[in-house]
């Protein structure tokens, strides 16, 4: 710590979940001083729950020693509604068996098959089993393995820190100010590169299958600092999340052979995608649910039934041994025996800050990967598998990237971070000293159920149009919110205060976005456009900040070797 | 419902009195939201998953430490749970039946609330040098046999929330102890078979391996079904077989 309370590292993380741990990584072999700040502890990152696997073109399941990594950017590309650059795509599925195989030398235990490889199993969209696991906890594993991975390097960590803004002059970043939660005060960071590794923004929704922390910070600071974001609309419903707490129950509970029934006992699947069936990719299930549902055919109107009992006790619990404990845990349900609730919840955000295939963004120094970047991979729909893959790849592409660049950096600008974390004591004073007004528990509250009633899976026009009037109130609201305690050290209201401020800026363009895309694609389905519309909307949006708000620009789909075609399974 | 809730803002200490309404399926960490956001916006606590994966909610619910988030209001009066009790889960308030009494893991510093100092516990799974030499641009993965990696998944399922840490008589008397956790991963690291080092001298002294009396409260309380008794029995047997060769 130098005065004025500054840190100085040449690459600064912010995040220390997959991506970010991949990236700080990468950058410490590359001999670069990186330290992760987080607004949790590491381990606490959402990448810890995701639960089915990560894909690779291995072609170690039988029947699939054929796969290669064309057949998984096909499925990819297919399954993003051809929405997905190309490009990117190929680089991500290139990729994709060398990062498996590294993981697994840095100690991943993964499943395996009965000759010792790693195992894999059938996912949504894809035509092979493809998806590499440990059982039902992937991301649990693989988090751990890079949070052990780095501390043998020994990166520095600043958790429970939260980045109220970066700070950036001319086209390069400087660095960023953060509230420290235990001193309850404000510090900078300078720094000669910024690597954004926040997160995804479902939180901005109430049934969310994210945990309470995805807010989408990141995205609002690189906004914040005039770098786009693109395809904001895009949002991932998971069709199976638990009935009552919305927590995620796997994909792989299907892939392993589960099925979707109604409340009249049948299997819907065959109505809306009659091959595919239980495996179609996630937007077309969750719509087929939220139809049946719509239709009467939902158990107290509200869920359908994912039905493992015919796996086997032994199955479950080897396979899907954590899915298991979280329908006992949360719904008091033994799967081995009943089936479980489900309905269809907020997932993933496909949209995010507009990077490139390293990670750039528009701005000198300043990265941005997983969930938070949008490459774009997943383009109008991820295919389940395709999220942990793309946080190592991109991470550790980014990470290798930044520490290349560092010897063109000059020295610390530490004015101009002084200045802006003056600035920010006076936002932070005013949230603390503003005792009139709405708590933000209330505010947030409005937000989501606005935005998962108005931006859910399905949409239209009138509908969205009273949510852009409820989102402005809810602005207005925010200006006055209150908060009764005047404690610096670990004040959660004020942390959620400040997270709520990013929610609404970012669900100002999910907004934007989702009113003037007139077609349907992928995730983004509008009962006003149901077809989708490649003359007009083969396009990425691109959103950038203005004084009245956010505005929307169209940008070419990269287009390599895959045709675009109708989208039928 | 009634909840007790222990309160330290960095000066005083003590306990304040919330009634939360009734509600089907609530958890522990859905109650201490409702205080947060209805009643007093000065209360801290950890939270993230919501889901009994991130590790970050173990607290002390009725004198026995548990994931708030995995913790039903309704049934915490209803689930009996046998463990060994000892000083730290006896001291300070005493639990009734007309309220839940949520205080923070014991054995590591209060910050604020039920916010604890987990740096302690982390230096400690540090000095197991919790990581595998990773070799670069192998062609191929280890084979490893499906019934080792089911060994090492009771182990790898620790979530690192602490809670064995807070129930742990002998962390209560030896402030040196590893602890159930890092002992558990020092002996996933020990059994598995591509990490090629020898590892079990890392915790073969007096606040290692050597330190537990097998309560086995770690086992009980764990909220992944995580058995650190069994792994450090192992140990044990394992470095006294050596021994006998010797």
């Amino acid at each position: 710590m130098k005065e004025h309370d500054i840190y100085e590292h040449e690459v600064l993380v912010i995040g220390g979940g997959l991506s970010g741990l991949r990236a700080a990584l990468a950058s410490l072999e590359e001999g670069a001083d990186v330290a992760v700040i987080s607004k949790v502890h590491p381990l606490r990152s959402h990448s810890v729950a995701a639960q089915g696997g990560i894909n690779a073109s291995l072609g170690n399941a039988p029947k699939a020693e054929n796969d290669t990594w064309k057949d998984h950017a096909f499925d990819t590309v297919k399954g993003s509604d051809y929405l997905a650059d190309q490009d990117a795509v190929e680089v991500m599925c290139k990729e994709a068996p060398d990062v498996v195989l590294e993981l697994e030398h840095m100690g991943t235990v993964f499943s395996r098959l009965d000759d010792g490889k790693i195992a894999q199993r059938p996912f949504g969209g894809a035509g092979v089993p493809r998806t590499c696991y440990a059982a039902d906890r992937t991301g649990h594993n693989l988090l751990h393995t890079l949070y052990e991975q780095n501390i043998s390097e020994d990166l520095t960590f600043y958790n429970e820190y939260f980045v109220t803004s970066l700070v950036r002059k001319n086209g390069r970043i400087l660095g960023c100010v953060s509230w420290d939660f235990e001193e309850g005060k404000v510090v900078g960071f300078a720094s000669n590169v910024v690597i954004l590794a926040t997160g995804g923004y479902g939180r901005i929704y109430n049934r969310s299958t994210n945990a309470l922390i995805n807010t989408g910070d990141g995205a609002m600071l690189a906004y914040d600092v005039g770098v786009p974001l693109e395809d904001m609309e895009f949002i991932q419903f998971h069709p199976t999340t638990l009935y009552g707490s919305n927590i995620l129950i796997t994909e792989g509970a299907r892939g392993e052979g589960g099925y979707l029934l109604n409340s009249e006992g049948e299997r819907f699947m065959e109505n809306y995608a009659p091959e595919a069936m239980e495996l179609a990719p996630r937007d077309i299930v969750a719509r087929a649910i939220i139809t049946e549902t719509e239709d009467g055919r939902a158990f107290e109107d509200e869920f359908v039934h994912l039905d493992i009992t015919h796996l086997g006790e032994s199955k479950i619990k080897e396979r899907l041994p954590g899915i298991r404990q979280i329908a006992k845990d949360f719904a008091g349900i033994e799967p081995v025996q009943e089936p479980i609730p489900v309905q269809p919840g907020q997932h993933y955000s496909m949209g995010g800050i507009d990077v490139d295939t390293f990670g750039r963004t528009c701005i000198d120094g300043l990265f941005a990967v997983g969930e938070c970047a949008c490459v774009s991979v997943h383009g109008a729909n991820r295919l389940g598998g395709n999220s942990l893959l793309e946080t190592v790849v991109f991470g550790r592409r980014a990470g290798e990237k930044a520490s290349e660049q560092l010897d063109e950096r000059g020295s610390y600008d530490m004015n101009m971070i002084q200045e802006k974390m003056e600035e920010d004591r006076r936002m932070i004073d005013a949230l603390l000293n503003t005792t009139e007004g709405s708590p933000y528990s209330e505010v947030m509250g409005d937000l989501r159920e606005t935005m998962f009633e108005h931006f859910g899976v399905y949409r239209n026009e009138g509908s969205m149009k009273e949510g852009l009037l409820k989102l402005k109130q809810i602005k207005e609201d925010y200006d006055s919110i209150k908060i009764d305690n005047e404690n610096r050290r670990f004040n959660t209201a004020l942390v959620r205060a400040l997270e709520l401020r990013s929610m609404i800026k970012v669900a100002e363009t999910v907004v934007l976005g989702s009113l003037k895309r007139k077609e349907s694609r992928g995730s983004h389905y509008r009962r006003d456009y149901p077809e989708r519309n490649d003359e007009k909307y083969l396009q990425h949006s691109i959103f950038t900040k203005t004084e009245d708000g956010p505005e929307v620009d169209y940008e070419e789909v990269t287009i390599t070797q895959f045709k675009v075609k109708e989208r039928g399974y | 419902m009634r909840l007790r809730v222990y309160r330290y803002d960095g000066k005083e200490e003590g306990y304040d009195d919330f009634t939360v309404p009734d509600k089907e399926g609530q958890t522990v960490l859905d109650a201490l939201f409702f205080i947060q956001e209805e009643l007093d916006d000065s209360l801290s606590f950890r939270y993230s998953c919501r889901g009994a994966v991130c590790g970050s909610c173990a607290m002390l619910i009725d004198k026995v430490p548990r994931l708030a988030c995995r913790t039903q209001v309704q049934e915490v009066k209803e689930e009996e749970v046998d463990i060994a009790r000892y000083q730290a889960l006896e001291e300070g308030k005493s639990v009734s039946d007309d309220h839940i009494l949520i205080e923070p893991l014991p054995h590591l510093e209060v910050k604020k609330d039920l916010v604890v100092d987990m740096d302690k516990f982390f230096e400690n799974y540090g000095k197991i040098e919790p990581w595998i030499e990773a070799k670069k641009g192998l062609e191929k993965e280890h084979l490893m046999d499906p019934k080792r990696v089911r060994e090492l998944e009771d182990y790898t399922n620790c979530i690192m929330c602490a809670a064995c840490f807070g129930s742990c008589p002998v962390n209560g008397e030896k402030e040196g102890y590893l602890g159930p956790a890092a002992l558990a991963k020092l002996y996933r690291f020990h059994k598995d078979p591509r990490d090629k080092r020898e590892r079990l001298y890392l915790a073969d002294h007096e606040n290692g391996w050597w330190a537990c009396d097998f309560y086995t409260n770690c086992r009980t309380v764990c909220p992944k079904d995580v058995p650190p008794n069994l792994g450090i029995g192992n140990a044990r047997r394992e470095l006294e077989s050596e021994e006998d060769e010797d």
